[in-house]
C-alpha cells in the first residue's frame, strides 16, 4: 500500500515565498488531486501565486514541482522559463492581442486551423473567427482566451477568474465542459476565483488564500 | 617698417574722415548723459576693439555697447535706427546700407586695413611658397563664398591665376573662424584668412603673406548711420578710432591702414553664383532620409531597452542619449567633430576603414542623426510603454520565445509610435544646422543642405529672394512631416486603446 504512493509524483507541489511591497505570499501546497481552486478575497495574492506558476514572475523563491517535473528550485538554482512549461494561462483581464482576429489570438500557439475550428465550437466562438478583440463582449473574449490556451496542449491550466463576464447558468456549463476536457487530456488544473459555486463545480479540491497564507479549506 | 606708415595712414584717414568729426579728432567728447554709444562692428573687430573702447574710456569718453556680427548680420541691424556707428569688414555691405539711405556716402571713412595670409597647422612642413602651392594639398579652408574673409580670398586665388586649379580642393567654412578652426584641426592642410586671426590660434602658424600684387583691397569702412540716436558722440568715437593712440592698438593686434583705394587696382571680387536650391533640396531629402534609416535600429534598441529593462547606469545611459537635444548643436558638431575628424579620437581608426567624416556626405547626415536620435529614442521608448508587457508575458506561456515574441507582439503594436518617432527625427534632421556646418562645411551639392543654403543665400547681397523660395520648401516639408507625426501618433493611441477594455 505505500509503494505506489512513494513512487508517484504528487501532482502540484509547491512552496513558495515572494515579497512584492505590502504582499508577503507564502504558499505551500502538496496535493495529488489533478483540479485544485484556490479561493480568497481580492488583493490576498490569488494572481500572484498564479503568476508564479506561470513562470512570468520571477522573483519568487522556494519550489514548485508539477506533475513530477520541477520548475523551480532555489537550492539547485533550477528555474524553467514560461515558454519551456507547458502551462496555459488565462490571465483575469483576458489579455487578448489587440492586432490579432480571433483566429490568430487561437492559433497563436502554432495549432492547425482544423483544431481552432473545434476549439472555438467547444467555446461556442466559431462564428467570432475573423473579428478581432475589440469588436467582442467581455465573456466572448474570456472564451477566446481560454481556447488560445487550451490550444497550446499545456499540461497545467492556470484559470484566474476565468468566466466573470458570464451569467451563471452560462458559467456551470462552460465550466463542465472546460472539466471534461481537462480530463480527457490529463490536464491539471488550478482555478482562482472568489465565487464557491465555480470553486466547487470545477476543482475536487479547494484551498483558501488569506493575507498571502495558503491553508487547505 | 609698419611703424612708419602710421602717420601716413593718420593724414590719410584725416582728409577722408568724417568732416563733422574732423575738428574733435582725438579729443574724446563730454561723457554722454544716459545711454552709451550702439558701435555695430565687424566680427573680426572682436579681439582688439574693446580695448580701444577702453582706452576712449580711459581718456573721458561715454560708455560703449560693442557689437559683434558678420557684416551681412550688422548691415539690416544697422537701418533699425537703434545704432550709432557701424564698422563693416569690407566696402559692398557699407555700400548696402548706403543705398538705403543708412548712411551718407561722404560720411563713410575707411577706418583700417587688413592682410590676406595662407595659414597651416602648426605642425605642418613649411613647404607652401606660393598660392599656385596650394593646388598640391588635398584641402584648403577658405571663408564662405558670402563672407568678405571668403570672397577676398577666391579673387587673391583669381588674381594668382589658380583658382581653377585650386578650387577643387576649397571647403568652405561658414566664417573666416571655422576655416581657421579646421586648419588647427588638421582637418584642412592650409587656410586663407586675415593675418589678425593667427593670434588667436596656436595650433596654426603663418606659412606667407599673400602678396600685394594679387591682394584686393582689404578695408574696414566706417560710417556714422543716418539715424544714430547719439550722432555727435559718435562722429567723437570715429575720430577717436582714427587717432594716434587708437592706431598703435589696432596695429598692435596686426591690422594696418586703409591702402588708398586708387593704390591697388585689384578687381573687385567675382560674385559667386548663387548657390542651387535644387541641389540643396534634394541633398536635404537624402540627408534626412538616410539619418532617419540609420538611427532606426539603434532607437529601436535603445527605445526597448529604457521602456523594459531596469540596469545600473540607466540614468547616465539616458542622459547621454538626451544630450544632443539640450546641448547647442555647434557644440555638438565641435564634439563630433573632436570625435570623428582626421586628428580627433576615432580619426585614424576610420582612416584605416576608408572613412572620412568631415566635409564628405557622411558629415550631415551623422549630424543629423545624433541630433535627432533623442527625439527617435524618446518616441520609441514611449511606444514600447505604453505596450502592456503582459501580452507578452501571454505569448511566453503559450510557448513563444522572447525574441520571436517581440516581433510578433511589441513591434506590430508599437509600429505606429516608432513611426511617428522617424517622422520627428526626419523632421528634426531636415532642420539641423548648427552641428552640420561646423563638421560637414558648407559645400554646395556636397554638404550643402535647405538650412544651409538659406543661410548662406542670406549673406550674399541679393540673395533674399531665392531664400525665399527654399525657405517655403523648408516650411512646407515640415508641415507634411509634422502633421505625419501627430497623425501617426493618433494611430497608436487608437492601436492600444483597442488592446485595453
Amino acid at each position: 500500500m505505500s509503494a505506489p504512493a512513494t513512487v508517484t509524483a504528487r501532482a502540484l507541489d509547491l512552496a513558495v515565498s515572494l515579497e512584492l511591497g505590502k504582499l508577503a505570499l507564502r504558499a505551500e501546497l502538496a496535493t495529488e488531486r489533478r483540479a485544485v481552486a484556490i479561493v480568497g478575497p481580492s488583493g490576498a495574492g490569488k494572481s500572484t501565486l498564479l503568476r508564479v506558476l506561470a513562470g512570468v514572475e520571477r522573483r519568487a523563491t522556494g519550489r514548485i514541482a508539477v506533475g513530477g517535473r520541477t520548475w523551480l528550485d532555489g537550492a539547485s538554482g533550477t528555474f524553467v522559463e514560461p515558454w519551456e512549461r507547458r502551462v496555459g494561462w488565462v490571465p483575469q483581464n483576458d489579455l487578448l492581442f489587440p492586432h490579432l482576429t480571433v483566429a490568430q489570438n487561437l492559433g497563436f500557439a502554432g495549432a492547425a486551423r482544423a483544431q481552432i475550428e473545434e476549439t472555438a465550437d467547444l467555446l461556442s466562438v466559431a462564428s467570432l473567427l475573423d473579428r478581432r478583440p475589440r469588436n467582442l463582449s467581455g465573456g466572448e473574449r474570456q472564451r477566446v482566451a481560454l481556447g488560445r490556451a487550451l490550444l497550446a496542449k499545456p499540461d497545467l491550466l492556470l484559470l484566474d477568474e476565468p468566466f466573470s463576464a458570464l451569467d451563471r447558468p452560462l458559467r456551470l456549463d462552460l465550466v463542465r465542459r472546460v472539466r471534461e476536457l481537462a480530463d480527457r487530456a490529463s490536464m491539471m488544473l488550478v482555478l482562482v476565483s472568489h465565487d464557491e459555486g465555480d470553486a466547487a463545480a470545477l476543482a475536487e479540491e479547494r484551498w483558501q488564500l488569506l493575507d498571502g497564507v495558503l491553508r487547505r479549506a | 617698417m609698419r611703424r612708419t606708415l602710421l602717420p601716413g595712414w593718420i593724414l590719410l584717414a584725416a582728409l577722408a574722415g568724417a568732416p563733422s568729426a574732423a575738428g574733435q579728432q582725438g579729443a574724446p567728447a563730454a561723457p554722454a548723459a544716459g545711454e552709451p554709444l550702439l558701435v555695430l562692428a565687424a566680427a573680426s573687430l572682436g579681439d582688439v576693439l574693446p580695448a580701444v573702447a577702453e582706452l576712449w574710456r580711459a581718456q573721458g569718453g561715454g560708455p560703449v555697447e560693442l557689437s559683434f556680427a558678420a557684416s551681412s548680420r550688422l548691415a539690416p541691424l544697422a537701418l533699425e535706427g537703434r545704432a550709432d556707428l557701424l564698422i563693416t569688414a569690407d566696402q559692398e555691405w557699407m555700400d548696402w546700407v548706403v543705398e538705403r539711405a543708412g548712411a551718407r556716402r561722404e560720411d563713410v571713412v575707411d577706418l583700417l586695413g587688413n592682410r590676406l595670409v595662407v595659414t597651416v597647422p602648426a605642425d605642418a612642413p613649411s613647404a607652401l611658397r606660393s598660392l599656385a602651392d596650394l593646388a598640391s594639398l588635398p584641402r584648403v579652408a577658405l571663408a564662405g563664398e558670402s563672407v568678405p574673409a571668403g570672397r577676398y580670398a577666391q579673387s587673391a586665388l583669381e588674381a594668382a591665376g589658380v583658382w581653377e586649379s585650386v578650387a577643387p580642393r576649397v571647403v568652405r567654412g561658414e566664417s573666416v573662424r571655422s576655416a581657421l578652426e579646421w586648419v588647427a584641426r588638421g582637418e584642412a592642410d592650409a587656410g586663407i584668412v586675415y593675418r589678425t586671426d593667427l593670434a588667436l590660434q596656436p595650433d596654426v602658424r603663418l606659412a606667407f603673406v599673400v602678396p600685394d600684387d594679387v591682394t584686393p583691397r582689404v578695408a574696414y569702412p566706417a560710417a556714422v548711420l543716418a539715424s544714430a540716436p547719439r550722432a555727435a558722440e559718435a562722429a567723437a568715437l570715429l575720430a577717436f578710432l582714427q587717432s594716434d593712440a587708437a592706431a598703435a592698438v589696432f596695429a598692435a593686434a596686426g591690422f594696418e591702414p586703409p591702402r588708398p583705394a586708387t593704390a591697388t587696382p585689384v578687381q573687385a571680387p567675382t560674385q559667386s553664383p548663387l548657390p542651387s536650391n535644387r541641389s540643396a533640396l534634394a541633398l536635404s531629402l537624402i540627408v534626412a532620409l538616410a539619418a532617419t534609416a540609420l538611427g532606426l535600429v539603434p532607437a529601436l534598441l535603445l527605445g526597448r531597452l529604457l521602456a523594459r529593462r531596469d540596469f545600473p547606469g540607466k540614468t547616465i545611459v539616458t542622459t547621454l542619449i538626451l544630450m544632443p537635444l539640450v546641448l547647442p548643436p555647434v557644440v555638438t558638431g565641435f564634439l563630433l567633430l573632436a570625435l570623428l575628424g582626421s586628428r580627433g579620437l576615432f580619426g585614424p581608426a576610420l582612416a584605416v576603414l576608408g572613412i572620412a567624416v568631415p566635409f564628405t556626405l557622411l558629415a550631415p547626415i551623422l549630424a543629423a542623426l545624433v541630433v535627432g536620435l533623442p527625439l527617435y529614442v524618446l518616441s520609441v521608448r514611449g511606444a514600447f510603454e505604453a505596450v502592456d508587457p503582459r501580452l507578452e508575458e501571454v505569448a511566453w506561456t503559450l510557448g513563444v520565445r522572447p525574441r520571436p515574441t517581440f516581433f510578433r507582439i511589441a513591434l506590430p503594436l508599437a509600429l505606429p509610435g516608432i513611426a511617428a518617432g522617424a517622422t520627428l527625427a526626419f523632421a528634426r534632421a531636415l532642420g539641423e544646422f548648427g552641428a552640420t556646418v561646423v563638421l560637414a562645411g558648407n559645400l554646395e551639392g556636397r554638404t550643402r543642405t535647405i538650412p544651409l543654403a538659406v543661410y548662406a543665400l542670406l549673406e550674399a547681397p541679393g540673395g533674399t529672394r531665392a531664400a525665399w523660395a527654399l525657405a517655403g520648401a523648408s516650411v512646407l516639408l515640415s508641415l507634411v512631416a509634422l502633421a505625419g507625426f501627430e497623425l501617426l501618433s493618433r494611430g497608436q493611441r487608437r492601436r492600444l486603446e483597442e488592446g485595453s477594455r
